[in-house]
């Protein structure tokens, strides 16, 4: 059998030179021409990013603020650093989500190794893996789910891993006044107080307000918490020791400096009855 | 005595060395002018008379005495070697197998040779290549000690964010951070709990869950670790990542996300009244809080290596630190 | 008259332009290689998607030229390199453009290494005889992701430095030898005043060198082996003929379409 396969694979293949030779073309100028219209194409949109990627950068030529595709360049690299948010380049952010994806200790090699591996070995393995002659795609469903599968997901991962923010305190505390005026607390100075230190406390790392940080660990919206009328007293104890309330998960916040600043974070989350 | 047929042998003295040394001699004769004219430039002199001695002699020979004629170097049929006999030559030897090329015995050895002398140029070419490339990143690096300021400067029970150089020689690149909080007196010993801000997952910068307090930034410059700063702030929520969202408790223990680990630590000693940081060191939890705290501590390990459980299996060896 | 003596000087201004053509030829044999691979047949129902892989390798080039323009400005330090790269960003003349077309055309490049795969993963073209060149274009491919982790620490700026500590460790979880492998690519134990320099030196000179030599690999079992059709093609070469219909379906060889194409 394995042996009748090849035979008609070498025919094939046989038949495919002769055919090229009686009804080929060759190559130059026929096909050249249209690689070299392609290679234009290609070095024009290159030189096109560099001038949008030079021209759209607002302030003067030294600055870090990014134009439209994005910064000429961030500050400099500072090891040391306590503030900044680290993100790869474009084609890796499948791979940066994927990591975000798998948030469970055990599993960590998984994302960094096991699945980027199994992938690898996957498109090494793929002409060994599909060993039919056929070529036709409506022929070829299973490979056709494979493709539309794995650009799907990477369409996805890319786009998660694009758009995954992370809430850094400095930025979130400048949304104060915005989250003030949005939940009409204005007037509170124990509530804006409180909002302040929420910003400040990495609440945002875990938590979402008005759609300012990350819900990637699964902790609930706070944009309107306080519809239930619970009162600023039982957010203040609950945000002191979560423990008690049968939260496990969230850090235990008791030691914010003082029971004025608890009192605070309670009054803002009990003011805070989603947008007005 | 046959005509030279083709032989188009020029008439020109044969090569000749002597000049060489000549100009060896000028050479000497002008360096000695520079630099020593009583002791060089005789040497030059008398280098320059012998080699021209020579080239003199040896340029005027063909006017001295005839020049012998010189054997052409051509082929002539007579010359050549009396065929060999087909019982000894190549035509004796057996045709080689179909399939297969006859090798001889010193073809062979040439060919094992040649292996062998390429390996040699490999091995030799290839173990230089091997020391800088692979092998030093593995060498034991020196720690420095180092020196964070006097104990004044880390009030008791309040958390610093302390920036430092591990090598000042090297520049900015050595820069680190740690969490440090004075724990008070235990025992009669100064207690310090010092975290590293790397991240257990990934290594990220891991950011205090709570204010920071830039208006009371303090700078001091010490011998060690070069400029240290050195900001009070206070992570009521404990330490998060901004990369992949891992979140840890003030001891540095894993509460939420995908550490592997507690973050780790640095070892301490009290020197003259400073603190002074050493070794780095990972950790797999830690009971208890500040100075009862019982850590469970372990080599340093790479971020993302487990350090206990099944998983440590995975990672049965570090390479020196 | 007049006209034969043009001619003969014509002729002799074509045996003058010739004569250093023939001159390589005759010396290298190298004009010949070059005819062939110009004129050698390619099917005649080729289609624009085919266009992906000369596309990329026109993206390689181009970031060839600007990255050894680039070398001539930037400094492996990491006490100098972002300084640098502002250098050649803001002072040197065009420097802005050739580091954008660099850092862009790296973009351009795995997108178009990646459209080239998809193109030959539907169109089935790696199949008999073609595996090697898709295991070979693989590698192409994981050395060109590895070409964009390396000179993403270049610049020396946050974002740069950041992801490679992130990409080093992840590299670091490998079981086994994952430590070890992390700390030769740091060239130590922590991101040192080294391992920019590796890491420029990999960007470089390694990888490039071993994309070059795959490259021409690649180049060549694609002369050898020659162009799959698209496998929708009613002419496709190779296809079998309408004579002995296996399974006898439209898409297959029409006898009417035989020697349609002039030569």
């Amino acid at each position: 059998m394995a042996s009748r396969a090849l035979d008609e694979r070498r025919a094939q293949f046989q038949r495919y030179k002769e055919d090229v030779k009686e009804r080929g073309k060759p190559f130059y100028p026929y096909a050249m021409f249209h690689d070299t219209v392609m290679s234009l194409v290609v070095v024009s949109v290159i030189v096109g990013l560099a001038v949008i990627w030079k021209f759209t950068v607002p302030g003067d030529h030294t600055s870090t603020k990014p134009g439209l595709l994005g910064p000429l360049y961030t500050d400099k690299a500072d090891p040391g650093t306590t503030n900044f948010v680290p993100r790869p380049d474009w084609y890796f952010y499948f791979l940066f989500y994927l990591l975000r994806i798998f948030k469970w200790p055990e599993s960590v090699i998984l994302g960094t190794v096991g699945i980027p591996t199994i992938l690898l070995m996957i498109m090494l393995a793929l002409p060994f893996l599909d060993l039919r002659r056929e070529r036709r795609l409506l022929r070829r469903p299973v490979a056709i789910v494979a493709a539309i599968l794995t650009v799907l997901s990477m369409g996805v991962l890319t786009y998660k891993g694009a758009t995954a923010k992370e809430a850094l305190a400095s930025e979130v505390v400048q949304a104060v006044p915005t989250w003030a005026k949005r939940e009409g607390f204005s007037g509170n100075p124990q509530a804006v107080a409180g909002a302040k230190l929420f910003a400040q406390s990495g609440c945002t790392a875990c938590h979402t307000y008005l759609g300012t940080g990350s819900s990637n660990l699964g902790a609930p919206d706070l944009t309107a918490i306080g519809k239930g009328n619970q009162g600023a007293q039982f957010f203040s104890s609950y945000v002191s020791n979560p423990r008690q309330f049968g939260n496990k998960v969230m850090p235990v916040f008791g030691n914010l400096g003082s029971q004025q600043n608890i009192h605070n974070i309670g009054v803002f989350l009990s003011v805070s009855k989603g947008p007005k | 005595m046959e005509p030279l047929n083709g032989d188009d042998r020029p008439h020109l003295p044969p090569p000749s060395l002597w000049p060489v040394g000549f100009a060896v001699g000028v050479a000497c004769v002008l360096v000695g002018l520079i630099v020593d004219p009583l002791v060089v430039v005789p040497i030059g002199v008398a280098i320059l008379l012998v080699f021209g001695f020579l080239w003199a002699r040896d340029a005027t020979k063909g006017y001295r005495a005839p020049v012998p004629d010189l054997e052409p170097e051509t082929r002539r049929p007579g010359r050549e070697a009396p065929p060999i006999p087909a019982h000894v030559g190549e035509a004796a030897m057996p045709e080689p197998e179909p399939g297969e090329i006859e090798r001889f015995p010193r073809s062979k050895f040439l060919e094992f040779s040649t292996l062998g002398l390429g390996g040699v140029i490999g091995g030799i070419v290839t173990i230089p290549i091997l020391g800088p490339m692979v092998a030093n990143p593995f060498r034991h690096e020196k720690h420095g000690k180092l020196d964070l300021g006097p104990l004044s400067d880390f009030p008791s029970g309040q958390w610093m964010i302390a920036t430092f150089m591990t090598d000042p020689a090297e520049g900015e690149v050595t820069r680190r951070t740690a969490y440090i909080r004075n724990n008070g007196e235990s025992n009669g010993e100064p207690s310090f709990t010092i975290i590293s801000n790397r991240c257990a997952h990934l290594g990220c910068p891991v950011q205090p869950n709570g204010p920071v307090f830039d208006n009371k930034k303090k700078v001091e410059r010490t011998k060690g670790a070069g400029d240290v700063t050195l900001i009070p702030m206070l992570p009521a929520g404990g330490f998060g990542c901004p990369c992949h969202g891992g979140q840890y408790n003030p001891e540095g223990n894993r509460t939420a996300g995908p550490p592997v680990r507690a973050l780790d630590r640095y070892d301490y000693s009290i020197v003259g009244g400073h603190l002074v940081l050493g070794k780095t060191y990972s950790v797999s939890k830690v009971d208890g809080t500040g100075a009862q705290a019982k850590i469970h501590r372990y080599g340093l390990a790479n971020p993302g290596n487990h350090v206990d459980g099944p998983e440590a299996w995975l990672y049965p060896l570090q390479p020196p630190h | 008259m007049p006209r034969s003596r043009k001619s003969a000087r014509r002729q002799r201004m074509e045996a003058a332009i010739n004569y250093p053509i023939e001159w390589l030829e005759e010396r290298s044999g190298l004009i010949g290689g070059v005819r062939y691979f110009l004129f050698r047949k390619v099917p005649s129902d080729t289609n624009w998607m085919q266009t992906l892989g000369s596309a990329t390798l026109t993206a390689f080039i181009v970031q060839a030229v600007t990255g050894a323009i680039l070398a001539m400005y930037y400094k492996p330090d990491p006490n100098s390199a972002y300084q640098s790269i502002q250098h050649i960003t803001n002072d040197v003349w065009l420097g802005w453009l050739v580091r954008g077309m660099h850092r862009w055309g790296a973009s351009v490049f795995i997108i178009l290494m990646f459209f080239h795969m998809a193109r030959v993963f539907l169109f089935g073209a790696y199949k008999y005889p073609r595996e090697l060149n898709w295991i070979v274009g693989v590698l192409l491919l994981a050395l060109g992701m590895l070409e964009g982790f390396t000179g993403y620490l270049l610049p020396w700026d946050q974002t740069a430095y950041w992801a490679t500590v992130v990409g080093i460790n992840i590299n670091g979880t490998a079981p086994f030898l994952g430590p070890f492998l992390a700390q030769f690519l740091r060239g130590g134990a922590e991101i040192g005043p080294d391992t920019l320099a590796r890491f420029y030196s990999i960007h470089m000179l390694l990888i490039p060198g071993a994309l070059i030599g795959l490259i021409g690999l690649h180049l060549y079992l694609v002369v050898r082996l020659g162009v799959t059709s698209p496998p929708w093609s009613k002419e496709a070469a190779g296809a079998e003929r309408v004579e002995k219909p296996k399974r006898g379906r439209r898409g297959l060889l029409m006898p009417g379409a035989r020697g349609g194409i002039p030569r």
